[in-house]
């Protein structure tokens, strides 16, 4: 063997006469005077090359479910099949609701409701930029022009000059370096949040906040904590508990982002987060601050820029901001803004953003013009300031009733004085208010939630939304039908 | 993973090692790899080797056992944030094919730069050091263990 692989070698060299032969040759032979361990070592490991050769594949979860046959059969057996809907009884009221109070008019500062002209108080048109002539007229031009819309997402064929004007107007009235639209006002913080937030991070949300954060941090994945509605105390209790956890952790702290999520003007209570507290949290904690300001964009401030305009905080320095164009502005959509850096980011994750088509030009069309009457008349978010003071100071002295939320605040809920009814004998009263009231001229709605699916479901209420454009005659009319409803409902 | 068309993975890093043609790719650019080390001057076939196998375990090691997360954003929230690349593969399915083949290619090699550098025994140390430090990694009882936290967040 030896001398056949020295021939091999010569006979080699012969024919090519390189250096490179030669040097195999004596390597082939440094094979066979190789150290013992080395080969030892080489035989394990061709072993272990055969070994795998003959391992089948298996998942690695280490907790996995192994169920007996009886197990499964009892499984099987247990089962109930849900209905695909829901089975309502025909009595519900919610249902009766949608089947018997129909309105064919514009949703503006009247409708036409079963037939009848009420006063429309129920109605998030605060500033009465539904069916404002202005506003329609240049939506129709914008139809006429680019036709209903792209159908496609923005960064696919959805976008048209009108957005990136939208865009850029909103930025600039909120003071911020870029804002971006998405095409629904739910979507806006409930993609937002989970853009950002990711499994592992950790948030830190108000109790009260309205379904759509719900939904956005539900998504997210992330740690929740919820501290009590609009509780400073309670918040810094947790963000102290938690900064304890990140002392025995420091490695995991670090790669940990951690949010404050509030929002603006709590549309579920009426009142204001109390931002300057809020702030100082932040920085003492270093939490990333999102607020969504649905309710407040367009309200609150002196003109209508929202929560940091009411408390003189800079914009700059709440991280992200969102709103709907669905209040306020009467338009359709919502949008976000902040710091470029921040907001580029949603290009891209925001799945609302990036997987939904853009909103109809018209509409975007619409919410520029509502922008531009709200930028120069300032004095609508006045009017609408002193009416909901106003609307809430005659409110307020209602027997039977108790007004909750700021004063500043155009969304007001009515609750019943006495805490201690039960949840459905209340709803059934406050339904007969809000009927009595209909009867009257004035549309009223009780506040209606997804029962099941709250978080915190709030305590029932009526929720009555203030318009600019009432004046005091009208505000006294309602304090009136209300009063008299009241009274009725309390002695029936 | 497939080719030419969009994937439907939310990770994307679970799949690409079953993408067609990969296996003769991953070989091609460590044969390439070899042959810059052998144009390199003043260096021996067997340290060329030796230098071959140290440079891919290297940075195998960097790319499969020390880098966690994806590089891209993915869709399932960042549900593989903490595990490194070698325990995305598959879904961390132990013993799959692509994880056999990555197992068997830093063997081959280390006995290819035995094989050159006439089995020295300094070499022998700096490859088996190089082989261990990508093989117990892929040990299934290593799968997700952090050895004093080292490496885990």
């Amino acid at each position: 063997m030896f001398n056949f692989l020295h021939m091999c070698g010569l006979a080699a060299e012969a024919t090519l006469s390189t250096t490179a032969s030669w040097d195999l040759y004596e390597t082939i032979q440094a094979l066979f005077q190789a150290p013992s361990y080395h080969l030892v070592f080489e035989a394990a490991l061709i072993l272990w090359i055969v070994g795998l050769l003959f391992t089948k594949s298996y998942s690695s979860k280490v907790n996995k479910l192994t169920l007996t046959d009886k197990e499964k059969a009892d499984l099987v057996e247990e089962w109930q099949p849900e209905p695909l809907v829901p089975n309502v009884p025909e009595d519900d009221p919610e249902l009766i609701n949608i089947r018997t109070r129909i309105v064919d008019s514009k949703l503006g500062k009247y409708v036409t409701l079963n037939g009848q002209k009420c006063l429309n108080m129920a109605s998030l048109n605060f500033l009465a930029m539904v069916g404002k002539e202005v506003i329609e007229e240049e939506a129709v031009k914008s139809l006429k022009k680019y036709g209903v819309g792209a159908c496609g997402p923005r960064g696919f064929y959805g976008t048209v000059d009108v957005h990136l004007e939208e865009e850029e107007k909103l930025a600039q009235f909120m003071g911020t370096e870029e804002a971006i639209v998405y095409s629904y006002g739910f979507a806006t913080i409930a993609s937002a949040i989970p853009a950002y937030s990711k499994r592992g991070d950790i948030i830190f949300c108000d109790e009260g906040v309205c379904f759509a954060i719900q939904k956005g941090i539900q998504a997210s994945r992330s740690k929740v904590k919820m501290f009590r509605h609009n509780d400073t105390a309670d918040l810094e209790r947790l963000l102290t508990l938690h900064a304890e956890e990140e002392r025995k952790d420091v490695k995991k702290a670090r790669v940990t982002r951690k949010f404050l999520i509030v929002e603006g003007l709590y549309v579920n209570y009426g009142d204001i987060c109390p931002l300057p507290k809020l702030m100082e949290l932040k920085w003492k904690y270093k939490l990333r601050l999102f607020m969504d300001e649905s309710i407040s964009f367009g309200t609150l401030g002196k003109t209508g820029r929202g929560v940091t305009e009411h408390f003189n905080v800079p914009i700059d320095d709440v991280d992200f901001i969102s709103a709907s164009l669905e209040n306020a502005l009467g338009s359709f959509g919502g949008f976000g803004c902040g710091k470029s850096y921040v907001i580029d980011h949603q290009r891209l994750s925001g799945l609302g953003y990036c997987f939904s088509a853009s909103t109809p030009p018209m509409l975007s069309q619409a919410a520029i013009v509502a922008l531009d009457l709200l930028k120069n008349t300032p004095d609508m978010v006045d009017r609408l300031h002193a009416n909901s003071a106003y609307l809430h100071e005659k409110l307020s002295r209602v027997p039977g009733l108790r007004v909750v939320g700021d004063t500043v605040s155009p969304v007001l809920h009515l609750q019943l004085a006495e805490s201690d009814r039960k949840r459905a004998s209340a709803m059934a009263t406050l339904r007969c208010i809000v009927q009595m009231a209909e009867e009257e001229g004035v549309a009223l709605v009780v506040a209606s939630y997804l029962e099941k699916d709250e978080r915190h479901l709030p305590p029932p209420s009526i929720r009555l939304a203030v318009n600019c454009d009432l004046d005091e005659k009208e505000m006294d009319r309602v304090v009136e039908v209300i009063d008299h409803a009241c009274l009725a409902s309390s002695n029936s | 993973m497939n080719v030419g068309v969009a994937h439907s993975e939310p990770n994307p890093n679970t799949s690409y090692f079953n993408s067609r043609g990969i296996w003769l790719t991953y070989v091609i650019v460590v044969v390439i790899l070899h042959y810059v080390c052998l144009s390199l001057p003043f260096l021996t076939v067997g340290m060329a080797w030796t230098l071959t196998s140290l440079l891919h375990n290297l940075i195998m090691f960097v790319i499969l056992h020390l880098e966690k997360g994806t590089p891209f954003e993915t869709s399932d929230q960042g549900r593989s944030r903490f595990l490194t690349a070698w325990e995305q593969i598959d879904s961390g399915t132990q013993f799959s094919a692509s994880r056999k083949f990555l197992t068997v290619v830093p063997i081959v090699l280390f006995f290819l730069a035995s094989f050159y550098t006439k089995y020295d025994p300094y070499h022998f140390v700096v490859n088996t050091v190089s082989l261990l430090s990508v093989l117990l990694p892929k040990l299934p009882m290593f799968h997700g263990v952090r050895i004093f936290g080292i490496n885990k967040y």
